[in-house]
């Protein structure tokens, strides 16, 4: 008798084994790479939606004295190479050499103090650039390239001014007319140490959407800064000058200097995120700590300040933190599915064994010692468990992801547990040489060990449950890391409830079976009976499906929170089902042609700005709407909407800063006195939560003097975005929809994950459960058929004997439903406040809405199918003859 | 000053022990199936005597203990107490590995089943040869197989599968079976119980040949009387006690002469045949009378009766 000789006797069961262990270990190894590509795409996302300085890394360094100034092109290479070298492993890999890298000499606050040849308005500003790349960022539309820098012998009306540095300078082409600065034009900069530059030719960008320009932005358009004393808004603008300008740039200028370091978002990842966190924080010491210290410090300029300016590090932080939330749950919904993965595993170890039993315990009699026997059958499982274990690894790699460590370990885990089992399981039973044991007499009862300890796992469960209530499961992580003991709680919690199951399910099943005694038909009673009676593999599948029904209706209830939670986000937003801004006024044609399309049924204007407060000097937004009719377009939305101010004047919602002034004064296109009629804290999707905020009625600027003014539109109706926006048909004007905002959430990669993966194992565990129902009704099979056949010698029909079987197996299954429906309810309300899902809601998941019918129905399809099962395992049932035949030699 | 000790040392140095020289020896063997609340008592203080190359019967009712004393003798089970010693293995005492040992080289069985007694996977051939690939005898296994086969008649049959057989040639490779590993007793529970006769005379035909070729000790737990009246001597199991024994010797003229003996303990202790007691109504008590050769026994009378 050798191994494979048993696995192809047993070819069935152990086709059953190979399989369980097959799509185990698919699971378990193709899930995290899953998951893992879900957040490196979250990452990516993140790092793609960020604009390039906080992405990049770039080392800038303010030059003080003559020894830190950069005269040529090359002093700026060289440090770039040495800087580059400097770099950690971890954070090189990431840098890449084209990109948005580039080397630059910025001057900055460079008033102009004279223009030649006409008067100087004042508040201009001109700054002074060398980009190492920039001509291939640039055309020049107008004039030409400047050239080298000149000198400039007198400056006519300043004779105090002589042989300046004259540097010819590009300017961005709407300079020329928001500035007036067109060709030709030469300015003086700065009130000290003045230079000279003359505007030699106009550019524009020659892709505006090269990320190049988000780290130069000031190069490519004149920057107007309100002033809030003047009349005239401050205007900058930003002069490029050739390599040979860095000559005459130096540091009595406000300067610096910049060397920039593309990083390939792409090339970070949820793995290497904390090492190249480290590794910037590395490159931080490196880069800021040299000063003084000429031996070591890289650029081998003393005293030099170098800075690292980054906004990776905090990004990376920020992912890190989102991240352990999400593994977190990832662990519990993976670890619920392992469990019952396991559970049906060793289900199907049992069915292995008890179609050995006769064979070993044959051998074990003859001779075969507890060693042989174990061997052989161990030897068997392996057999079947080794190669399925590695398909199914292998089946993994079909599913894209990045590959960690987990997705080698797991499938061995599952491989090594099972062929461990089923090695103790085989020892136990034929431990002693006798081929059977006596079944004739009554079941031991419980040691009062096997007690304590069951009540020990539900005392810690509940304890668990406290301490994850208060504690948090989620929260914290970031600083603290996942506490294993928390993270155990939701099995310990299923494990305590299916001990009690175990434990309570006779008390429900006699009141039955006295019922069913008392009716007519013996077939009721006798099922029932049988089922009481029912024990050692019948109970496993307890502990398979309540932990299924559990994790799936957990599930359902989370998913269903979290959808809750993106539509309540997307609608405070987006403030109404759909909001179209803009900064300047909406014309009234557009409102005129929003109003008639087809799906909107209600159109609300809103005019919203910033005003200066006259009261301490405070800005707010103010929004001038009418909340009555507001209330009525979000009618059915999650958004709450306070009552309409009402009072004399131009009465007021306000909120915490003004709510002391029973009056005050705002300009907002005029003067006006504002009453302070209630309080207002916030709107949702019209203003900033934090900031100040003034809600006034639509008429309010009429009141004042002014005419009606719309720069928001808020609408009510099914109307879809595409649409809206091609009818307003404004460039700048912004259009949102809730559906467009709900989808935006709920498209982000992790939440995508979330659900998906929820839907996954919901599958699989209703798959799981359904297996475990069958096997166990198989490795039953022997004791059902023996006690069949002497029935149906009694006259038991065919159709009788199935009823008799559903009948037996039915009253556990539903029993274990129920509680698994009742913990699955309940396990939202117990874990809820430890867990922090805000990662894939957009805001905080703070309510789980008892919706009762995916549960309900979770646990009716398991349960129905379970039984179908057991119906149809019946159905194949044998005829008399065999039946018979049966219960005579079993 | 002799005390009760050397006294009691000097009584047993003088005597032989029970069944001193017996290949099987049960003295008031106890087993007790015990889980919490109930006692099942199958053997109740059994004695019993076997020599050397004997082939016995044992018989009994249903649940009279014969199945668990079978059990007790294969090593499968542990009395509870009393004594079992088999080829002068004490059975109680012996720990899992000599158990091991015993199963292996002393004792060979046969069950009722045919089912049962071979893998239904094996061939004939590869059943015999389980045994001594088990315990390690690889050496001459496959000649010993085959004279095993040869002797017992179903030579045929070692490259065929237990499915492909009769019952009675499974029931004979079964033999092999257990012949495989020289053992000096073979227990069969039940062999013919599943056969006809013609097929149970090939059967007790193939133990008996093994009995008188191989000298091996046979004891056959049987209902068939086609077995039970062909032995030397056949054991009567009643409420886990033997409780008679028949005795059979061919006579002069050639006829096979039975005696039944009721079995006396080494305590006096006699169990009466309950015909016997049924038809004298015998209850509770009886009178007895030493006689000279023998003893009287008599029911109690009603006056004795009354006086209790």
């Amino acid at each position: 008798m050798n191994a494979w000789q048993l696995v192809r006797v047993h070819r069935g069961a152990a086709a059953v084994l190979a399989l369980l262990v097959l799509t185990a270990s698919l699971l378990v190894a193709g899930l995290p790479r899953g998951f893992e590509a879900a957040y490196d795409d979250a990452l990516n996302v993140l790092t793609g939606d960020a604009v390039a300085p906080q992405v990049d890394v770039a080392v800038r360094l303010r030059p003080n004295i003559e020894e830190d100034e950069f005269h040529d092109r090359r002093a700026f290479t060289d440090l770039d190479q040495t800087l580059r070298k400097a770099l950690p492993p971890t954070l090189a890999r990431a840098v890449v050499p084209g990109g948005t890298s580039h080397q630059s000499a910025i001057t900055w606050g460079t008033p102009v103090s004279g223009i030649l040849g006409r008067d100087t308005p004042p508040q201009r500003f001109v700054d002074l650039a060398w980009v190492s790349n920039l001509d291939e960022k640039i055309r020049y539309v107008e004039g030409r390239e400047p050239g080298p820098p000149r000198r400039l012998a007198a400056v006519p009306g300043n004779p105090e001014l002589k042989d300046l540095p004259l540097f010819e300078i590009g300017l961005v082409e709407e300079a020329a007319d928001i500035m007036k600065m067109p060709i030709g034009t030469t300015v003086l900069l700065g009130n000290s140490y003045t230079i000279a530059a003359q505007v030699v030719g106009l550019f524009e960008a020659a892709d505006q959407s090269d990320r190049f320009w988000e780290h130069n932005a000031e190069l490519k358009r004149v920057t107007v800064r309100p002033l809030p004393q003047a009349d005239e808004p401050d205007l900058m603008a930003v002069g490029v000058i050739p390599d040979e300008g860095l000559r005459e740039l130096n540091a009595r200028r406000e300067l610096y200097y910049s060397w920039v370091f593309g990083v390939d978002g792409s090339k970070i990842n949820a793995r290497n995120a904390p090492a190249m966190i480290q590794a910037i924080d590395d490159y931080r010491q490196i880069v800021e700590h040299q000063a003084g210290d000429h031996a070591t410090g890289i650029a081998q300029i003393p005293a030099a300040m170098f800075e690292l300016t980054t906004g990776l590090d905090q990004l990376l932080d920020r992912f890190l933190a989102q991240l352990r939330t999400a593994q977190t749950l990832m662990f519990l919904i993976l670890g619920g599915l392992v469990v019952v993965a396991l559970g049906v595993i060793a289900l199907s170890i049992q069915l292995m064994a008890e179609r050995m039993r006769a064979g070993l315990g044959l051998a074990r009699a003859r001779g075969g010692s507890i060693g042989q026997i174990a061997r052989t059958g161990t030897g068997t499982v392996a057999m079947i468990v080794l190669p399925a274990a590695l398909l199914g690894y292998a089946a993994s790699y079909l599913v894209p992801g990045p590959i960690t460590p987990i997705v080698h370990v797991s499938p061995a885990v599952i491989a090594v547990a099972t062929i461990l089992f089923a090695a103790a399981r085989l020892a136990f039973a034929h431990r002693k040489p006798l081929l059977d044991s006596r079944d004739d007499l009554v079941v031991p009862k419980s040691s009062p060990r096997r007690i304590a300890l069951e009540l020990l796992v539900i005392v810690l469960a509940l304890a668990g449950a406290y301490a994850l209530r208060s504690r948090g499961l989620t929260t914290d992580v970031a600083e603290l890391g996942s506490d294993p003991f928390l993270l155990l709680v939701p099995a310990a919690l299923t494990l305590a409830a299916a001990l009690i199951t175990l434990r309570c399910y006779p008390y429900p099943l006699r009141l039955i079976v006295r019922l069913a005694g008392r009716r007519r038909g013996a077939v009721p009673f006798l099922g029932l009976t049988l089922a009481a009676r029912s024990r050692g593999a019948t109970s496993l599948p307890v502990l398979i499906l309540l932990p299924a029904l559990a994790v799936s209706v957990f599930g359902a209830l989370v998913s269903g929170g979290i959808a809750e939670t993106q539509r309540t986000a997307a609608w405070q937003t987006v403030g109404a089902q759909a909001r179209i801004e803009r900064e300047a006024e909406i014309p009234a044609d557009v409102i005129e042609k929003v109003r008639a399309l087809p799906g909107v049924t209600s159109v609300l204007p809103v005019a919203k700005g910033t005003a200066q407060v006259k009261t301490g000097g405070q800005t707010s937004t103010v929004l001038a709407m009418d909340l009555a009719a507001y209330r009525e377009l979000v009618a059915g939305s999650p958004l709450v909407v306070p009552d309409p101010p009402v009072g004399d004047g131009i009465p007021a919602l306000v909120s915490k800063s003004f709510a002391p002034y029973p009056s005050f004064e705002i300009g907002w296109h005029t003067r006006m006195k504002l009453t302070n009629v209630g309080y207002i804290e916030k709107l949702p999707g019209l203003a900033f939560e934090t900031g100040n905020l003034i809600v006034m009625p639509y008429e309010g600027p009429k009141l004042a003097g002014l005419r009606d003014y719309t720069n928001i539109l808020l609408v009510g109706g099914d109307v879809d975005q595409a649409l809206l926006k091609r009818t307003v048909g404004l460039a700048d004007a912004t259009v949102e929809t809730v559906d467009a905002a709900r989808e935006r959430i709920a498209s982000a990669p992790l939440a995508q994950t979330i659900i998906a993966s929820f839907t996954i194992v919901t599958v699989a565990l209703a798959a799981y459960a359904l297996a475990a129902v069958i096997i166990a009704l198989v490795i039953g099979a022997a004791d059902r058929a023996r006690a069949l056949s002497f029935l149906r010698t009694l006259g038991l029909s065919q159709g009788q004997a199935r009823l008799l079987t559903v009948l037996e197996v039915a009253p556990l299954i539903v029993l274990a439903s129920l509680a698994g429906l009742a913990l699955g309810l309940a396990l939202p309300a117990a874990l809820g406040p430890g867990l922090d899902l805000s990662a894939y809601a957009g805001i905080a998941v703070t309510e789980f809405p008892l919706t009762l019918t995916t549960p309900i129905l979770l646990a009716a399809g398991l349960t129905a199918v379970s039984i179908l099962g057991a119906f149809g395992h019946a159905t194949t049932g044998r005829r008399v003859a065999t039946a018979l035949r049966v219960g005579e030699s079993a | 000053m002799t005390t009760l000790s050397d006294l009691e040392a000097q009584a047993v140095r003088n005597r032989p022990a029970f069944g001193e020289h017996a290949h099987i020896l049960c003295d008031n063997l106890v087993r007790i199936y015990k889980t919490e609340g109930v006692e099942v008592v199958a053997l109740q203080g059994l004695d019993l005597l076997i020599e050397k190359g004997e082939l016995i019967a044992i018989v009994g009712a249903s649940g009279s203990g014969k199945s668990t004393l079978l059990n007790v003798l294969s090593g499968l089970d542990v009395p509870t107490a009393g004594l079992a010693r088999v080829a002068g293995m004490d059975l109680l005492s012996m720990t899992s590995r000599d158990r091991l040992r015993y199963r292996r080289s002393v004792v060979g069985f046969i069950w009722q089943q045919t089912g049962r007694n071979l893998l239904p996977y094996l061939t004939g051939l590869e059943n015999v040869l389980l045994p001594m690939r088990l315990a390690g005898n690889k050496r001459d296994a496959r000649r010993r197989a085959d004279t095993l086969l040869e002797l017992l008649g179903v030579a045929d049959c070692a490259g065929r599968r237990p499915g492909e057989l009769s019952g009675g040639q499974q029931q004979r490779i079964a033999i092999a079976v257990a012949l495989a590993n020289e053992p000096e007793v073979i227990l069969a529970d039940e062999p013919t119980g599943e056969l006809d006769s013609d097929t149970s005379e090939e059967v007790f035909g193939a133990l008996r040949s093994a009995n008188r070729e191989l000298g091996v000790t046979a004891v056959i737990v049987t209902h068939d009387p086609l077995v039970s009246e062909q032995v030397d001597r056949t054991v009567g199991i009643r409420d886990g006690r033997t409780s008679s024994e028949t005795l059979r010797r061919t006579s002069v003229d050639g006829d096979v002469i039975a005696e039944e003996y009721a079995v006396l303990d080494r305590v006096g202790r006699l169990q009466l045949p309950r015909d016997f007691m049924n038809a004298l109504d015998m209850e509770r008590r009886v009178r007895l009378e030493l006689e000279r050769d023998h003893i009287g026994v008599w029911p109690s009378t009603p006056g004795e009766e009354n006086n209790d």
